[in-house]
């Protein structure tokens, strides 16, 4: 059997790989339904609030970063939990992971299936997108680390086209009052939560420290990240509600996709499918991250740590996901109940993960270095 | 690392196994059989059902002819079509949606629209039309004297929307189901008239609960497009008093009472005056300012006449509604506002300022 150098590291990569990966975990399939669970003008504040709030945790995050521990990688985890804990904390993650990949991969595909390919069948895009990332993921993670520079520089320039949206004949800041709640329901609550958990993406970062430099100027660098995701959340989703007026707004499934279409230039119609496609880099990129953690996971609970990585090994967890991406579609995906369900799944997991692995980090290193 | 050439393998296998065996793709837009569609007209056809037209092909050197067909669902319409036409017809070019005024005075409007609003192909850039007369006898007969007239409609909707031009009210999907679905808005869509060799503006369609209640034209629709849908006009013309104003840009100010009982509605209006045939002497200022205010009167009149028709038929396009949302405070629901609004108490004021026609007329310096 071969073995595939996956894990291996040459070099550790600077402060500046920080701010794109903050920025591009946090940018994903979440942003593309955003506005449709955030409806109301004020839910404005919520992104600000729970932007700042991800602010404080991302600088806790940050105290990991520079602790020795994280920089030794699995030894560090062992130190600090003991073997035991680290394969429940494992088999825990494999799960997590596993879910998180599959809803936003059926999340992305059924946005590619509606506005792209609307006669296509839905396992063909699964299968092509989920090969590409098998294909990113195979050159290990230090050059999917990388790969977040092509990501950034594919999708970061999207959002300055929905900037025409707020000075359309028919955008009316009056579309925007009250700008305060006025009422909060179980809804609203609901947007909280899946804010929270949109920004929940760098949390995977913690698992990362090996690959990436561990100085102490690394704060700056996640705090200007988390900026610039809560801008675009702000820009995309106020210029979404100048452009449907809220009662519109949540009628529709995909508003971003929609507003996309309705871009036009005097030579292109229909930037849509551009911008959808360069959407995929991130997409991808989030993908084989996630596919590489989620090797790593598997490989922690398997106790196969002490041997190196194999192609077979990786294959193999690929074909796990795809499967359990199959299933999930086939059985939930495709009743509004079933997505319904799947979706609020990982809207709580993720923000519960968001809160809890930097807290749980946090209280350990400060534990062990106390003793 | 890895061995590359496997994957690239990997991805010819692929491919190869796409295109054999079972193709994910089953749609055929291979450019030299398909015909793109630029417009559907919907009229009432026998018995309750719809009557839906196209003009094929539409853009390549070949005859040209008129397809129409009766159908119960809009989407039987392109399905039939291509059982008795030998080119596909593709939705993805669709530019206008034709649909005939007795068909929007009877209501179910909406429910055409949205079914090409879901439509993946087609944009939300759509134009929607309200046609007055029979559209597909007018381009029948314009199939022999002018080509490509439906793209030229296309291209004229177009030009008159971009910019704002103040000439029609030019409304696409997206606008329209929009006002459809807020609350203190009422959509439109402009209303053409048709017969066999004329295709003109008529003026602007008003909406309410998905039933065209009203259409205001002539100075009313002019008035229409100062108040709200473009707050300029290219020219205003007034034959009582012999006069043309030209490019004037409007400055509306409502203001509503606390209880919404009255509102206030001010009207800046900046212009030329372009043309004058009166018999008054308006290079004097007296009798200028004189005219001008006989012209604010009038238009006052007007104005508030046209709110009236408004209040009465319980359509609200001015937006006026969406003056009571405040930053502060709980929104009312339409209904609340739609009980305000009928009887609201309104107080046009008209306010111009024009550019006196002076080139060749008057000496500029007399008064020094």
């Amino acid at each position: 059997m071969k073995s595939l150098s996956l894990y291996n590291r040459t070099s550790t990569l600077g402060g500046i790989y920080f701010l794109f990966l903050v920025n591009r975990m946090q940018m994903h399939y979440f942003i593309l339904i955003m506005p449709v669970y955030l409806v109301h003008s004020y839910m404005v504040w919520a992104i600000v609030v729970m932007g700042l709030l991800s602010q404080l945790n991302l600088m806790m995050m940050s105290k990991w970063f520079t602790s020795s521990y994280a920089a030794k990688g699995y030894q560090g985890f062992l130190q600090l939990f003991g073997k035991r804990a680290v394969q429940i904390f494992a088999i825990l993650g494999f799960l997590i992971i596993l879910l998180k990949i599959s809803i936003v991969t059926l999340g992305y595909v059924e946005m590619l299936h509606s506005f792209i390919f609307p006669s296509m069948d839905k396992k063909w895009l699964i299968l092509m997108i989920l090969l590409i990332s098998l294909f990113v993921a195979s050159h290990g993670m230090e050059n999917t680390l990388r790969f977040v520079v092509i990501a950034f520089l594919c999708g970061a320039w999207i959002v300055v086209l929905f900037i025409p949206f707020f000075f359309q004949a028919d955008a009316s800041y009056r579309d925007l009052y009250p700008l305060i709640p006025t009422e909060w329901s179980g809804q609203s609550w609901q947007g909280l939560w899946f804010i929270w958990s949109a920004f929940s993406g760098p949390v995977y970062l913690a698992f990362m420290v090996p690959w990436l430099s561990s100085n102490k100027k690394i704060s700056k660098y996640l705090v200007i990240g988390n900026m610039l995701s809560i801008m675009e959340y702000i820009l995309l989703f106020v210029a979404s509600v100048l452009f449907y007026g809220s009662h519109y707004l949540r009628k529709i499934d995909f508003p971003i996709g929609y507003m996309g279409s309705y871009i036009q230039t005097s030579g292109l119609e229909r930037i849509d499918y551009i911008l959808i496609s360069f959407h995929m880099f991130n997409y991808v990129f989030d993908i084989s991250i996630l596919l590489l953690c989620f090797y790593g996971a598997g490989r922690i609970f398997m106790r196969k740590m002490k041997e190196r990585s194999t192609r077979i090994g990786l294959l193999s967890s690929w074909f796990v996901i795809l499967i359990s991406i199959i299933l999930m579609d086939q059985w939930l995906w495709q009743t509004v109940p079933g997505q319904k369900m799947l979706l609020n799944l990982q809207i709580w997991i993720g923000a519960c993960i968001y809160l809890l692995i930097p807290t749980i980090l946090f209280t350990a290193v400060k534990r062990k270095e106390s003793m | 690392m890895v061995p590359y050439k496997h994957y690239g393998l990997l991805a010819i296998v692929g491919l190869m196994w796409m295109a054999g065996c079972s193709s994910p793709y089953v749609e055929n837009n291979k450019i030299e059989e398909i015909a793109p569609v630029v417009f559907w007209s919907i009229d009432k056809g026998t018995e309750g059902k719809l009557k839906i037209s196209t003009l094929v092909p539409p853009l390549i050197q070949e005859k040209k002819r008129l397809l129409s067909k009766e159908v119960d669902l809009l989407k039987q319409g392109g399905q039939e079509f291509n059982l008795i036409y030998y080119r596909e017809l593709k939705q993805g070019q669709l530019r206008m949606l034709l649909i005939n005024e007795e068909l929007a005075k009877k209501g179910g409007i909406e429910k055409l629209i949205n079914t090409i609003l879901v439509d993946p192909d087609i944009s939300m850039r759509v134009y929607l039309l309200i046609v007055r007369g029979d559209f597909d006898e007018y381009i029948k007969n314009q199939l022999t004297k002018q080509e490509n007239q439906d793209y030229f409609l296309y291209r004229m909707l177009k030009h008159y929307e971009e910019h704002n031009q103040g000439e029609m009210s030019i409304v696409n999907i997206h606008k329209f189901m929009k006002k459809v679905y807020s609350p203190f808005k009422d959509p439109i869509l402009p209303v053409f008239h048709s017969d066999k060799n004329n295709f003109n503006y008529v003026g602007t369609a008003l909406f309410q609960n998905d039933k065209e209640v009203m259409v205001i034209q002539d100075v009313d629709d002019n008035i229409f497009q100062l108040l709200d849908n473009d707050h300029f006009l290219k020219v205003l013309a007034i034959p009582k008093f012999s006069i043309s104003l030209g490019r004037i840009r409007s400055n509306v100010r409502m203001k509503l009472s606390r209880d919404y009982s009255s509102l206030s509605l001010h009207v800046g209006l900046k212009g030329r005056i372009e043309e004058y045939q009166g018999e008054s002497n308006i290079q004097s200022e007296e009798l200028l300012q004189h005219l001008i205010h006989e012209i604010e009167v009038y238009l006052e009149e007007q104005t508030s006449d046209l709110l009236k028709r408004m209040q009465r038929l319980k359509v609200d396009p001015l937006e006026v509604g969406t003056h009571s949302l405040k930053a502060f405070s709980k929104e009312i629901t339409d209904e609340q506002w739609m009980k305000h609004w009928e009887n609201m108490k309104i107080n046009v004021d008209y306010d111009i300022k024009v550019h006196p026609l002076i080139n060749g007329a008057v000496d500029v310096f007399q008064n020094k």
